[in-house]
């Protein structure tokens, strides 16, 4: 019926140039809606950088631009950690700083100024459309339909898992790394598939400058030997395999080595020891070959068992070896808790107090990746059908990438990659099958007749046979057609539902609405900053849980003493222990840091969720990790063990001091008796909790952000107690009783 | 009708224009000997010294009637100031009282000795006064920094009192026969102020009418008699300060756009906290006391037309603004992030577009003219002071013969020039007139700034011409690279 306007529009693509000039425009155009799909909080609101650690990025991006790389390279940063400080050059992952310092620079150069704040803000989407793009080119190398990399790249550019991490303001590693981890893939399938040392070279280039983006990095270093591996067990060792493989590796570790932060890590750590080992295990493949081709066969059974065994126990024997005398370090607590989920609740519960480090409940993998979930299953399927190397990759990165995404939510992120891979992989077969308009022609029925009748009995998958038949029934077509294309608008719009409604948030500002529905922000976090910034002594150290180190460092450019890089666990621990301690055990802590303002994060006017007394448990947590005699996380507790902040609240939670600081003066704002924190849901007692050694020195206007400023010591020697005590009137009170009625001063 | 006048105006003043295409056009202060004493040739007959404390910056009106007991006619008339006082006096517009159409005579500052503590402004009469005759002259000026908060720390939800120092007896550099100085307050509520034994039918000054006190009048004093006094009244508003003031107009002719940026460094000089900042009072003290001496608000009433108005500061957009814009009016209304209090600091960026029609005229040589304010503050019944301020006017790239004429008193402009700002796709950079002066008021928020400018053709046509060129170099050599034969053998495909 319509068969004449889709064939003419067929038509149109069988050119070789127009098919590639469409190709062009599709991706434009998908790398478009990647990025445009990503700009919801900038258009909501402003642009801005989000969260926490965005903000670190942000600071040392500004301080790259202003001091040029080798100062940021040499970079000690005395204004975190305080009094330690950070030797931030060689403890980050330097990667999308340069990067983003490279592209202002040469803008900059072509006379268009861009400020670095937006370069920042938009650099993630403006990578994703490259991700889309590198999508694209992996795809295509895993069959030979085109429409399966254009599917990919649109579904890698509109994916929310992926867009959880890379919309506009969300600055962070990920951003670039993404785009590397696919695009390293696609080189080293390049590499495997021509045996190429260019392509080789390349992958290795691209793996350093992963290394130098994320941490993430280990993933491809245990994902590329793993892939290596499996290939050798299946018998499919070669002259390519071992060409790729051994430029990869010895290029791209010495790349690896040029970043401080990594260092000799490559040839110390476990985590890239099975690198090394599939290194060492093709040279000694590729001595086999050799020795193979040079004696009989009978002697070289005998030579390679005796070699093999020998090797592999030497092998072990001195891995086992090197490790247990510490040339190795043992897996580190992130590695463990991949392993097994309860670990960092046991051992580090600074790891689990991350959300992010969180096993992943199964609604999220619906939540971030919608159809594909149940298109990947397929796409694998579909590589098992063909299962040339670049398959198995598919597979292996499948079964890897799937393990881990359950173990850690944020690890989601690079699962999202081969999911798309393997979707789009199925789709495209679906849409090939039944998309061609035409029917088979009779001649061509003839030529498959003989088959025709082995059809129906035989499987329809088995790509081995490829029998020349198609569908004929017109309705069959269109109703699949339809399905898949109803499927891919239903995809299209929670996409951009999800990244509307969950991952467009800056969390820096909040949005409400006012009853008249137009939108109100609540700004709290940016009042308190610009307050510290503004008021406060340039070097003012600001005490606060690690969650607010990057912002304090970035908004507010005050020295704090812990941040979101928790490198050391003491110290966060001292913090937790000054949070969690009674006045007169904190005074000194804070004394001893030269604490000058507290800042503590309150929701209960607001009814904020993400306030410090709800992660006031972690705080208790960490600090009995390290004085278990001192903090005890049970005393927090109610006898019947709930956590409580009303009248019923223990009294090490009445006088601990985050707990004052949350609800001082908090009743004021209420009638007597009836001030109720709205978050918990809790009334709380008419009588307030006073502070002795601190005052309270700003408040925001939700009451999100409450700063107090430590007092200095008492000027007539008194300890702070009976100094506020007498300040408060205590004492008069005791000794002017009633004499009569009051009268009046008159001067 | 506008244009006419804007016109003339620039005709009749471009004589008086310093030619800005060179480096800094305006000196204002001239060399004299060290032991310069002002010559003792005229005799202040009469004289009423007005001060107004009304705002957060002191107002002074001098009206003086001054006669030549010289022989010869005189020309120069010198006027005291201390040497703190010279650093923040400004706006300085001295005229004749009767005559209003002899114009502003030139005021400035007399460079003779740093050391000295007593500095002269030198007042240029047009016409020299000839022996025995008498002129009225109207010489007014502001002090900004003038107030001291007293006491300096008190409570949130405390009045605030600020003190004001001066000479009863007017500063003079001549004999001044018979004057009074008359202070006016914001509210009748002055607490302390100095009192003096009184003369003639007066028992004692100041004498006190509601919120005015009046000190004399006084009978002969000698030249440089000083009488120390101090005031301190109550004025429960915030004392703005702002430190500096850069202020960009970029005009675009591609776009027809003028567009506007303004960066304030805002302090209140006012009496700090002496307990910190407690929420719980501030929000209640919202509903049953809603005057206070924080700064909550600040009201910039734009050129009808102004669009898209923004507020930032230095981590990004502030939301608590709001901005009435209709045909009779553009207004901005802002919120600091925060109640600002005495000793508290602020600082935020406010930028505007307008349409370039409303500022900008072709003239009929071909030539440009742009009328647009010099200042743009905001308008607050305390009144804002401006420290430091910087116009720069940033015209299209390749726009020359840069003339400007203001009519901000000449003696507060301490420098202007020309320079290059090089910014979006620019390859020589714009022509950027720059104009710093100081100590100024919201008081001179209307006065004018007239630039005039070439703008040949060619230097319009050249941006689209060199992205257009650039564009096709790009993609010729791409074109090239494209066909550059790698291959070893390309034969043998």
């Amino acid at each position: 019926m319509s068969a004449d306007p889709l064939q003419g529009l067929a038509s149109v693509g069988k050119g070789q140039s127009t098919r590639s000039l469409l190709r062009v425009i599709i991706l434009a155009l998908i790398a478009g809606a990647a990025i445009s799909s990503r700009l919801f909080s900038v258009i909501r609101f402003e642009s801005i950088i989000h969260e926490f650690d965005p903000w670190f990025n942000f600071r040392a991006t500004k301080y790259l631009v202003a001091n040029g790389f080798y100062n940021f390279w040499d970079w000690f940063d005395d204004r975190t950690w305080h009094p330690l400080g950070r030797v931030t050059g060689g403890t980050l992952y330097p990667g999308l700083m340069v990067t983003s310092g490279v592209i202002y620079h040469a803008l900059r150069a072509l006379t268009i100024p861009v400020d670095i704040r937006n370069i920042c803000v938009l650099l993630a989407p403006g990578f994703s459309g490259l991700t889309a793009w590198a999508a694209y080119l992996l795809t295509n190398e895993m069959t030979p339909s085109s429409s399966a990399g254009l599917l990919a790249a649109l579904f890698m550019g509109i994916a929310p898992g992926y867009i959880s991490r890379s919309v506009a303001g969300s600055y962070d590693n990920e951003a670039i790394a993404i785009f590397l981890l696919v695009f390293t893939f696609y080189l080293w399938i390049k590499a495997l598939k021509q045996g190429s040392m260019l392509w080789g070279a390349l992958c290795a280039l691209f793996y350093g400058y992963m290394v130098a983006s994320w941490g993430g990095y280990a993933f491809i270093t245990c994902l590329l030997p793993l892939h290596a591996f499996v290939l050798i067990c299946m018998g499919r060792y070669g002259t390519r395999l071992y060409v790729a493989y051994t430029t990869w590796y010895a290029l791209g570790t010495l790349a690896s080595m040029q970043i401080p932060f990594v260092g000799f890590l490559p040839v110390k750590t476990s985590e890239h020891m099975p690198a090394l080992g599939i290194f060492g295990f093709l040279q000694l493949l590729a001595f086999l070959d050799y020795v193979r081709s040079a004696i009989p066969s009978r002697q070289f059974q005998t030579f390679l068992w005796l070699f093999a065994g020998g090797t592999f126990g030497l092998g072990l024997l001195g891995l086992v070896i090197a490790t247990s005398a510490g040339f190795i370090a043992p897996w580190s607590g992130r590695f463990y808790s991949l392993w097994d989920t309860g670990y960092a609740k046991i051992h580090i519960p600074i790891i689990a107090s991350v959300s992010e480090h969180q096993p992943t409940a199964w609604p999220a993998f619906f939540f971030d990746l919608n159809m594909l979930i149940w298109l990947f299953p397929v796409g694998v399927y579909l590589c098992f059908q063909q299962l040339a190397d670049e398959h198995v990759f598919i597979v292996v990165y499948a079964l890897f990438g799937s393990y881990f995404a359950g173990v850690m939510v944020r690890l989601m992120l690079t699962l999202t990659p081969v999911v798309c891979v393997a979707a789009a992989m199925a789709v495209s077969a679906l849409l090939d099958t039944y998309l061609s308009a035409k029917s088979p022609e009779p001649q061509e029925a003839q030529a498959a007749e003989s088959s025709e009748g082995k059809k129906a009995t035989k499987s329809g998958l088995r790509s081995t046979s490829k029998p020349v038949v198609g569908v004929y029934g017109l309705w069959g077509k269109s109703m699949m057609v339809s399905a898949l294309a109803v499927y891919l608008l239903v995809f299209v719009l929670h996409c951009t539902w999800v990244t509307s409604n969950a991952y467009s948030s800056p969390s820096v500002v909040l949005a409400s609405r006012m009853p008249d529905g137009s939108q109100h922000i609540i700004d709290d976090y940016r009042e308190a900053y610009q307050w510290l910034r503004q008021n406060t002594h340039e070097d003012a150290k600001i005490m606060s849980w690690w969650d607010y180190g990057y912002q304090i460092g970035g908004m507010a450019d005050r020295p704090t003493l812990v941040d979101n890089n928790t490198w050391n666990n003491t110290h966060i621990a001292t913090v937790g222990k000054a949070m969690s301690s009674r006045e007169e055990v904190s005074y000194p802590i804070m004394r001893q840091h030269e604490v000058d303002y507290v800042l503590v994060v309150f929701g209960g006017l607001l009814g904020y969720s993400g306030d410090d007394i709800n992660k006031f448990l972690w705080m208790v947590r960490i600090a009995e990790g390290i004085w278990p005699d001192e903090v005890s996380e049970r005393a927090f507790f109610t006898p019947r063990g709930e956590y409580r902040v009303d009248g019923e609240a223990t009294e090490t939670m009445k006088n601990s001091l985050m707990y004052k600081m949350s609800y001082y003066n908090y009743n004021n704002l209420f009638p007597p008796g009836q001030a109720v924190d709205r978050m918990r849901g809790a009334r709380l007692p008419e009588v307030g909790p006073t502070l002795n050694t601190l005052e309270e020195a700003f408040t925001s206007e939700n009451w999100i952000i409450r700063i107090y400023k430590v007092k200095d010591l008492d000027n007539l020697g008194r300890d702070h107690a009976s100094a506020a005590a007498f300040d408060r009137g205590h004492k008069k009170k005791k000794v002017t009783k009633k004499r009569g009625p009051r009268v009046l001063r008159v001067d | 009708m506008k244009t006419t006048a804007v016109f003339s105006a620039f005709l009749s003043l471009l004589s008086l224009a310093s030619a800005a295409s060179s480096k800094k056009s305006s000196s204002t202060s001239t060399t004299l000997p060290v032991t310069f004493r002002p010559p003792q040739v005229f005799r202040n007959a009469n004289l009423v010294h007005i001060i107004s404390v009304e705002k957060n910056y002191a107002k002074e009106n001098i009206n003086v009637l001054v006669e030549n007991i010289d022989k010869a006619a005189q020309d120069e008339y010198f006027v005291p100031f201390t040497a703190d006082q010279m650093s923040r006096l400004g706006g300085v517009e001295v005229k004749d009282r009767k005559d209003a159409s002899a114009g502003p005579f030139v005021a400035e500052a007399v460079e003779f000795d740093q050391e000295s503590d007593i500095q002269y402004l030198r007042i240029r009469l047009p016409k020299p006064l000839a022996p025995g005759a008498q002129q009225t002259l109207g010489i007014s000026y502001y002090l900004l920094k003038a107030y001291k908060p007293l006491p300096a720390s008190i409570k949130q939800e405390d009045q605030q009192y600020l003190s004001f120092s001066f000479s009863a007896y007017c500063p003079s550099a001549y004999t001044t026969n018979k004057q009074k100085t008359e202070v006016k307050f914001p509210t009748g509520n002055i607490p302390d102020y100095t009192k003096l034994p009184g003369s003639g039918e007066v028992k004692e000054f100041p004498q006190k009418q509601g919120s005015k006190l009046t000190y004399g009048p006084f009978d002969e004093k000698p030249a440089g008699a000083v009488q120390p006094v101090s005031v301190r009244f109550e004025f429960n508003k915030p004392v703005t300060h702002v430190s500096r003031l850069e202020r960009d107009i970029e005009v675009s002719h591609w776009g027809g756009n003028v567009a506007f940026e303004e960066r304030y460094t805002l302090h209140h000089r006012g009496a700090n906290l002496s307990l910190l900042f407690n929420r719980v009072k501030w929000q209640q003290s919202q509903y049953y006391q809603p005057t206070t001496f924080a700064l909550k608000e600040l009201k910039f009433p734009l050129r009808v037309g102004s669009v898209d108005p923004y507020y930032t500061d230095v981590i990004g957009n502030v939301s608590t603004s709001r901005f009435r814009s209709n045909k009779r009016e553009a207004l901005l209304e802002i919120k600091p992030r925060y109640p600002v209090f005495g000793g508290w600091k602020y600082p935020f960026t406010i930028g505007w577009n307008s349409d370039a029609k409303n500022f900008l005229r072709r003239t009929a040589a071909g030539g440009f003219v742009l009328n647009v304010p010099f200042l743009e503050g905001p308008r607050q019944a305390e009144g804002v002071e401006y420290e430091q301020v910087q116009v720069r006017v940033i015209l299209p790239e390749g726009a020359e013969n840069v003339k400007y004429h203001t009519s901000i008193p000449t003696s507060s402009i301490t420098e202007a020039g020309v320079e290059i700002h090089k910014t979006f796709l620019d390859t020589i950079g714009r022509t950027a007139l720059v104009i710093k002066a100081r100590n100024l008021v919201d008081d001179f928020r209307d006065r004018e700034l007239v630039v005039t400018y070439d703008y040949p053709l060619v230097a319009m046509l050249r941006k689209p011409l060199i992205v257009f060129a650039s564009v096709f170099a790009v993609l010729v050599g791409a074109w090239v690279v494209g066909n550059v034969e790698l291959k070893f053998d390309s034969r043998k495909k």
